[in-house]
C-alpha cells in the first residue's frame, strides 16, 4: 500500500469531526486551504495551493502549555492534511495519516486541539503525498510558520524577522550519480523572489533576530549576510547549548533556526543563498540600513562548510542509552528517467516492520547513510538529542538531523510520548519513494 | 555527426558514430572525446580517389566546450590509419548546438545541432557539407529514446546539386543497472531526399551497443555495427571514450 492509498483505506476523517467528540468549540485560528495565483515577482505568478491566500501562510503565535483549536477548511478538490511539525502532541492532532491521524476530505472542514509544546520555532504543513506532476505536498505553498512562545525569550532584541524559505517550478532532470533528482526553476523568502519584497529595514546597533525556516520541499539552502555574523540561538526551536555566531547558515529541508544578527556594518545587502543559481533564481532578500538606499553589495563567495557539534556543549556529556536502534539508509536504482526507491534496514515504506520503543527509556538511534544524498531526517512528536557525528561525541543539540551521504550520525530519544511516531526523510521525494518507517511503544 | 559517419555512397564515412542525445556540455565544462572505429569487412577498393574503408581504423578527437545551460560548440578533428601509411589528417567540422533549457519542462528532450566541415578527397569526394540535426528524446524509467532525423547538404563536391539529404539515427536503450545500459542504434542514408535510393544504395547499419556509466566524468560507448545493404560497410567496430574536464570552482 503506497501513500497514496492511504486516504482509501479508511483514514479520512469524517467532516468536522478530527477530534472533536460533541459540538465544535470556537476556534482560536482557522485555516483555509485552497488553490490560488501567486505572484513571486511582478508578471510571475505561480499557480499552487496555499495557506489562507497567502506564501507563506499566517504566522501563528502561541503560547507554550495553553490549549490551542484550529479549525482547518479543505477547499480543495482532494484530501488534505496538516502537521504541526515539531510538536509533541497526541498523534490524533498530528497530521499524519501514517501515524492514523485523520485526512480532511476535499470540501470539507475539520477542527484539531492541542496543547502547544516545546517552545520555539516551528511549523505547520501539508504532509500529503508529493505525487508525480510536483502538484501536491509540499511542492506547493502548503506552509506557515508557527512560534510557541517561551516563558522567557533567548536574548534581548530590537525587532525580529520571520523568514520561509522555498522553491518553485518543480521538474526532474538525472544527476551527477545517474538517479533522478527534482530540480527548481524560482526560488522566493517569504514568497517573493529577490528584488520583489520589502526589504529588511534596520538602524545601525540594532540587534535583529531572525527566525529562518527551510520549507523547501527537498532543497537545502545555504543563507549569508556579507559583514556580518548571525549569532545561532536556538536550532528546530530548541536553545543550542552553545550560540555559536557563524558566517553561512545551512538549512536543510524542514529546519528551523534562530539566529540573532548585530547590526554593525551600514549599507544595503543582500541576505540571501551565496550559491549563484538559487540566487539568481530568487532566493534572497534585501536589508537596507536606515539612510541607505542604495544597490545592495555584490555577493562574496561563501564556505559552505557547516557543523552541529559547533553548537553542542563545549565538553560533551556521556549517556548510556538503554536499546540501540540501528536504522540503515539505502537506495535501489530504478532506472535513469525514475527516482530510486529509498529503504530504511532494507524496506520501503509501508512494507516495513514497526520500530518498537519502550517508554522511559533511552533509545540511541544509529542513522547509517549508506546512499551517496544527503537527508534531513524527522521524527514526528518527539525530539531527539544527537550524541555523535561520524563517530565524534556531541551533546546540547536537541534536534532533528541532516545525515550526510555516507555518514553516521547518532542521536538519543526519551521515549516519553505513546503513540504511532513517524520517522522519515523530509525530501518529499525521498519519502514518497518508501523513505519511511513506523515506530511504535510496546 | 551521421553525415560524415555514412555519408554518399562511395565516401569514406565512419569517423563520428553516434546518436546524439539532448544533453548539451555544462557550462565552464569541457568534454574531450576519442572516437575509435574499425571497419573489419567495408569497402576494399579505391573508388574515384577515394580510399577502401575495409580495414581503415578511423580516429576521430572530439572536443565540446559548454557556453550556458543551453548551448555548446564542439569541433572535429578526423584522422584515418591504414595500409601502412600513418595516420592521415582528414578533416574538420565545428558544430554548434542548442537545446530548449530543462526549465522549460518539455516532456520530451529537443535540441538542434547544425554542423560544417571540411574532408580531403581521399575520404569523400563532397569536401565541404553542411549537416542540420534535430533531436528528440526520452528517458521513462529505465528505458531511453532517441531519434535524430538529420539533413545533409554538399556544398562543394560531386554531390552539390543533390540538394537536401535525409540521414536519421535513432536509439533505443535499456538501465540494466545504475552502471550498465544497452541497447540498438541505428543509422541510415537514405540519399536526396527528392530522390530516395533504392535499398540496394541506401547505407543501413544496426548497432548493439553498451554505455558504461561509470562516473559523470567519464563515457564509454561501444557497439558493433551490421550493414545489410551493398552500399553499407558490413561489419563495423566502434568504441568512444570521453572525459568531462569541469573549469568551475568548487563549492561556489
Amino acid at each position: 500500500m503506497r501513500r497514496a492509498s492511504l486516504a482509501a483505506a479508511g483514514l479520512l476523517a469524517p467532516a468536522s469531526s478530527l477530534l472533536a467528540a460533541g459540538p465544535l468549540a470556537a476556534a482560536d485560528y482557522r485555516i483555509e486551504i485552497a488553490e490560488i495565483d501567486w505572484e513571486i515577482a511582478p508578471k510571475k505568478k505561480i499557480r499552487t495551493t496555499a495557506y489562507d491566500g497567502q506564501i507563506p501562510g499566517r504566522l501563528l503565535r502561541l503560547a507554550e502549555g495553553k490549549p490551542v483549536t484550529i479549525e482547518i477548511v479543505n477547499r480543495t478538490d482532494h484530501a488534505e492534511i496538516v502537521h504541526w511539525h515539531g510538536q509533541w502532541i497526541l498523534v490524533e492532532a498530528d497530521g499524519s495519516m501514517e501515524e492514523g491521524s485523520p485526512m480532511i476530505p476535499a470540501g470539507a472542514s475539520a477542527q484539531v486541539t492541542f496543547t502547544p509544546r516545546p517552545s520555539g520555532l516551528h511549523w505547520y504543513h501539508t504532509h500529503a503525498m508529493g505525487s508525480r506532476g510536483f502538484k501536491h505536498g509540499l511542492y506547493t505553498g502548503q506552509f506557515g510558520m508557527m512560534l510557541v512562545d517561551p516563558a522567557a525569550n533567548p536574548a534581548r532584541y530590537d525587532q525580529e524577522y520571520f523568514l520561509a524559505l522555498h522553491d518553485w517550478e518543480p521538474y526532474s532532470s538525472p544527476s551527477d550519480d545517474g538517479s533522478l533528482m527534482v530540480h527548481y526553476v524560482s526560488s522566493t523568502i517569504n514568497g517573493r523572489q529577490l528584488g520583489h519584497d520589502e526589504p529588511i529595514q534596520v538602524r545601525e546597533g540594532q540587534q535583529v533576530l531572525f527566525h529562518i525556516l527551510n520549507a523547501s520541499a527537498t532543497e537545502p539552502h545555504w543563507l549569508t549576510l556579507p559583514g556580518h555574523k548571525f549569532q545561532v540561538l536556538a536550532l528546530d526551536g530548541r536553545p543550542v547549548a552553545t550560540q555559536a555566531s557563524v558566517e553561512t547558515l545551512r538549512l536543510g529541508p524542514a529546519e528551523r533556526l534562530t539566529a540573532l544578527i548585530a547590526m554593525t556594518t551600514p549599507g544595503v545587502w543582500i541576505l540571501g543563498e551565496p550559491r549563484p543559481s538559487f540566487r539568481n533564481a530568487g532566493m534572497g532578500i534585501v536589508l537596507e540600513y536606515a539612510g541607505r538606499a542604495t544597490k545592495p553589495q555584490p555577493q562574496q563567495q561563501a564556505n559552505l562548510a557547516w557543523d552541529y557539534r559547533a553548537f553542542g556543549d563545549p565538553v560533551p556529556a556521556i549517556y548510556k542509552p538503554d536499546v540501540i536502534i540501528p536504522l540503515a539508509f539505502t537506495s535501489r536504482f530504478k532506472g535513469h528517467g525514475a527516482p530510486d526507491q529509498w529503504m530504511i534496514n532494507g524496506m520501503s515504506f509501508p512494507e516495513t516492520d514497526p520500530i518498537i520503543l519502550h517508554q522511559g527509556l533511552r533509545h540511541r538511534l544509529l542513522f547509517q547513510n549508506h546512499s551517496s544524498d544527503d537527508h534531513p531526517v524527522h521524527l514526528h512528536r518527539h525530539s531527539f538529542e544527537l550524541t555523535s557525528i561520524c563517530g565524534s561525541q556531541l551533546s546540547g543539540v536537541h534536534k532533528d538531523v541532516v545525515v550526510e551521504a555516507n555518514t553516521t550520525v547518532e542521536a538519543d530519544l526519551l521515549a516519553t510520548n505513546p503513540g504511532n511516531t513517524l520517522f522519515h526523510c523530509h525530501q518529499q521525494d525521498h519519502m514518497d519513494a518508501g523513505f519511511m518507517a513506523l515506530f511504535r511503544y510496546a | 555527426m551521421l553525415g560524415t559517419a555514412l555519408t554518399a555512397a562511395h565516401a569514406q564515412g565512419n569517423y563520428e558514430i553516434q546518436v546524439y542525445g539532448v544533453d548539451t556540455v555544462a557550462p565552464r565544462n569541457t568534454m574531450l572525446e576519442l572516437h575509435s572505429n574499425f571497419t573489419a569487412d567495408g569497402q576494399p577498393r579505391t573508388i574515384s580517389g577515394v580510399a577502401p574503408t575495409n580495414h581503415a581504423e578511423h580516429e576521430t578527437i572530439e572536443i565540446t566546450q559548454g557556453i550556458n545551460s543551453w548551448s555548446e560548440v564542439g569541433f572535429y578533428i578526423f584522422t584515418l590509419v591504414q595500409g601502412g601509411q600513418g595516420v592521415q589528417w582528414v578533416g574538420d567540422h565545428i558544430r554548434p548546438r542548442v537545446r530548449v533549457p530543462e526549465k522549460w519542462r518539455w516532456p520530451v528532450g529537443v535540441s538542434l545541432s547544425t554542423e560544417v566541415g571540411y574532408q580531403r578527397t581521399i575520404a569523400s569526394p563532397d569536401t565541404w557539407t553542411w549537416e542540420l540535426r534535430p533531436i528528440l528524446d526520452k528517458q521513462t524509467g529505465r528505458w531511453y529514446f532517441a531519434v535524430n532525423p538529420a539533413l545533409e547538404r554538399t556544398w562543394h563536391g560531386p554531390d552539390v546539386n543533390q540538394g537536401l539529404g535525409f540521414a536519421p539515427a535513432a536509439k533505443i536503450s535499456y538501465d540494466f543497472s545504475k552502471k550498465i545500459t544497452a541497447g540498438l542504434e541505428y543509422y541510415a542514408d537514405y540519399g536526396s531526399i527528392t530522390n530516395v535510393a533504392s535499398l540496394h544504395n541506401q547505407q543501413q547499419q544496426l548497432f548493439p551497443a553498451i554505455d558504461l556509466n561509470v562516473s559523470p566524468d567519464w563515457e564509454i560507448n561501444f557497439g558493433v555495427g551490421i550493414g545489410p545493404t551493398a552500399a553499407t560497410d558490413h561489419w563495423l567496430v566502434k568504441v568512444i571514450l570521453g572525459r568531462r574536464f569541469n573549469w568551475s570552482k568548487k563549492h561556489q
